[in-house]
């Protein structure tokens, strides 16, 4: 610590410390984006969408699960909350006119997060850990999604896949869009979290629960706003997936993949799953990546099931070499 | 200090990139020269594959037949196989990727009939051929080819009620509830059942197409109640090795033409058991490759091609014969050749499992 404050460090090696992993990621992600255009005959609007739009329901996924994390719990439901998000939107907005798909979106979303909201409150009241409570509601929710939707169905309006995809069928649209909806929700949840008082708090009480509580920070509240903001991501991303595919699917292991793909990304990009600790940020850029590592191990010839293998060795080499990180820096300081 | 360690982290990172960036020279060559030959009219295509459910035997079959066929064909430079487990979300990422490859022809199992339609129409749009595989999609001008699963189980079901000459008990064990390959089948056997009207139907059971569960279910049947005949949605071998278990005699039974359950036919046909084998092809998978092909060569398939099911039974003992595959898994799905569509030497190339090159 002694190092960081004193006034021999300049403001800029302070900004870089303290981002350093965040940068990485985005550097990384940065070349990885070089080296796919590398792989394939054609680099351009069609990958650039096709890369973004794709990645749109695992970053707000992840974005949910960072903020829980750091706030100190882990949500297992998120997948299913997904689910649940995508099939309400499917089931509801399906050849309805433009107010009434609105509704259903706003619907989704702050319903999500009601529903998230709760089952933050009923950890905190019943003091069951989180990663119980969680796998239990992930059930309840991917059994309601497919008591809403018993097979893939449903359908959504134009605008809305024009929303998230850049284009009214879901394909061949411009970047701006898909992009923007990466960018805006990820600063939104990232200038909450930094710089409002609730924010702040969430990294108090996933930092240390206790000497939050002493200091006067009410616990329970910020537990269940975290919770709310993930139902929220989730039910934005269940909305992204309805653009995307312009149907809805209540199948359990889409939700169980996403769920484990949400922890993955965050993992990756410098939250600790002991809370307190990263930022929504870099958590955008692994959520990308994760979803680039496909196409990428396709376009290098490498065998699919061996892809798998790969994927898995990359993810624990980094999450290896984050360990290493930290460990160094406690050995040091 | 801290901000040491955080700067070797962050160099450590950045190593890692430009070592990301840098490493790969020979696959960059690899995409280049592929991408500097544009397609030829008759030969050198290059062939993606989206498959969504991974660690299933019959769709593995259908991978390895498309590869075998592609191989066999000779014009087929290259087979890109993007398999893993995933939802329309997952397979419209690895469409796009596919896409992005260059790819001239596209093979799919579609994961939703009308949730890939968008992109695939933009791929018939670039010119790529599109060819849903076991299961249909509705989108423009892709092509189509399926296993006809209504008659899978009316031909299978006429067979075993003419075998109990009209009258008799049975069991229906059927696969997964709401999937729709078990919905079409539960229609065909119905719509059999309805001219049998001395049939009785005296269990449904759902096997989940799983052998230990299909086992259990069979063996609690045949041991608690009287049955005459038994028609298996595929859980065929494992449902006969119950009355061996519980030493009854066997009854008509009805199933795939899995090679354990082909391999009993013919053996124990002297122990009085009596069944046939309903054809559910993975190698449909290498027919589409077929079609893809004539689509690439300009010799304009059909849209839509449905194979229609053959039942092989008990007495045609040379077509059990030319079926059974001694060298397979009991799971193995033995009826591979598909004329006029594959080309490959039979069970041994497909299980060979290798595309061009390889």
């Amino acid at each position: 610590m002694s190092t960081l404050l004193n006034g021999r460090t300049t403001q800029w090696q302070r900004l870089l410390a303290r981002n350093s992993w965040v940068l990485g990621v985005w550097l990384l992600l940065g070349a990885l984006i070089v080296w796919y255009s590398t792989l394939i005959p054609v680099f351009g609007q069609f990958q650039i969408v096709s890369i973004s739009k794709n990645s749109l329901p695992l970053i707000y996924l992840a974005i949910g699960q960072a903020i829980i994390v750091i706030a100190g719990g882990i949500d297992l439901s998120l997948g299913s909350l997904l689910l649940l998000g995508n099939v309400l939107a499917a089931r509801f907005m399906d050849e309805q006119s433009l107010g009434v798909v609105f509704l259903v979106a706003v619907g989704v979303i702050v319903g999500l997060a009601l529903l998230n909201g709760l089952t933050g409150y009923v950890i905190s009241i019943s003091g069951v850990p989180d990663i119980v409570v969680t796998l239990a509601t992930s059930y309840i929710w991917s059994g309601l999604a497919l008591w809403i939707l018993p097979s893939p169905g449903g359908g959504t309006a134009p605008e809305m896949r024009w929303l998230f995809t850049g284009s009214p069928s879901g394909i061949g649209g411009g970047y701006g869009l898909p992009i923007l909806m990466i960018v805006v929700p990820s600063l939104l949840v990232y200038f909450v979290s930094r710089h409002t008082r609730t924010g702040l708090s969430l990294y108090a009480i996933g930092s240390h629960p206790v000497a939050a509580r002493l200091a006067g920070l009410n616990v329970r509240q910020a537990k269940i706003v975290s919770y709310a903001i993930g139902g929220a991501m989730a039910g934005l991303a269940g909305l992204a997936t309805v653009a995307i595919t312009g149907t809805g699917d209540p199948r359990f292991s889409v939700g169980a993949t996403a769920t484990l793909n949400s922890v993955a990304a965050i993992v990756l990009g410098g939250v600790a799953l002991t809370g307190g600790e990263g930022s929504v940020l870099g958590v955008v850029a692994t959520a990308v990546t994760l979803i680039m590592l496909n196409p990428i191990l396709t376009a290098m010839g490498i065998d699919s099931n061996s892809a798998q293998v790969i994927q898995g060795v990359l993810i624990a080499g980094v999450m290896m070499f984050g360990g290493l990180a930290i460990l160094l820096r406690e050995r040091r300081s | 200090m801290k901000v040491l360690s955080k700067l070797f982290a962050l160099l450590l990172v950045l190593a890692l990139a430009v070592t990301g960036c840098a490493a790969p020279p020979a696959p960059v060559a690899d995409g280049g020269s592929s991408a500097a030959e544009a397609p030829a009219e008759t030969s050198g295509f290059t062939v993606g594959v989206s498959n969504t459910l991974v660690g299933n035997g019959w769709r593995e079959q259908m991978i390895c037949a498309i590869k075998a066929e592609a191989t066999a064909s000779g014009v087929v430079d290259k087979v890109i196989v993007v398999n893993r487990n995933g939802g329309p979300t997952e397979q419209i990422a690895d469409l796009e990727g596919l896409i992005s490859q260059g790819v001239d022809a596209i093979i799919l199992n579609p994961t939703d009939r009308d949730g890939l339609n968008a992109v695939l129409e933009a791929a018939i749009a670039q010119g790529i051929v599109v060819v849903a595989v076991d299961q249909a999609v509705t989108a423009e001008g892709a092509y189509v080819v399926t296993n006809d699963q209504v008659a899978y189980a009316q031909n299978g079901a006429e067979w075993l009620f003419e075998q109990l000459g009209g009258a008799g008990k049975v069991a229906e064990m059927r696969g997964i509830d709401g999937v729709p390959a078990d919905t079409d089948r539960h229609n065909g056997f119905m719509a059999a059942l309805a001219n049998y009207p001395d049939i009785e139907v005296v269990a449904e059971t759902f096997t989940g197409w799983d052998p230990s569960v299909g086992a259990q279910q069979t063996l609690d049947l045949i041991t608690t109640q009287e049955i005459d005949g038994i028609w298996t949605s595929g859980i065929d071998y494992p449902a006969v090795e119950q009355f061996t278990t519980a030493n009854l005699p066997y009854v008509p039974i009805v199933g795939a033409d899995n090679n354990g359950f082909v391999k009993q036919l013919l053996e124990l046909a002297g122990d009085g058991l009596v069944g046939a084998a309903v054809t559910n092809p993975p190698a449909i998978g290498a027919v589409g490759m077929s079609i893809a092909i004539d689509a690439l060569t300009g010799n304009s398939p059909s849209l839509v091609t449905t194979l229609n099911p053959e039942v092989i039974a008990t007495g045609d003992t040379a077509g059990l014969e030319a079926l059974y595959a001694p060298d397979q898994q009991p799971g193995w799905s033995t009826y591979v050749n598909i004329a006029p569509y594959t080309h490959y030497n039979g069970s041994a190339d497909v299980s060979a499992c290798k595309g061009p090159g390889e």
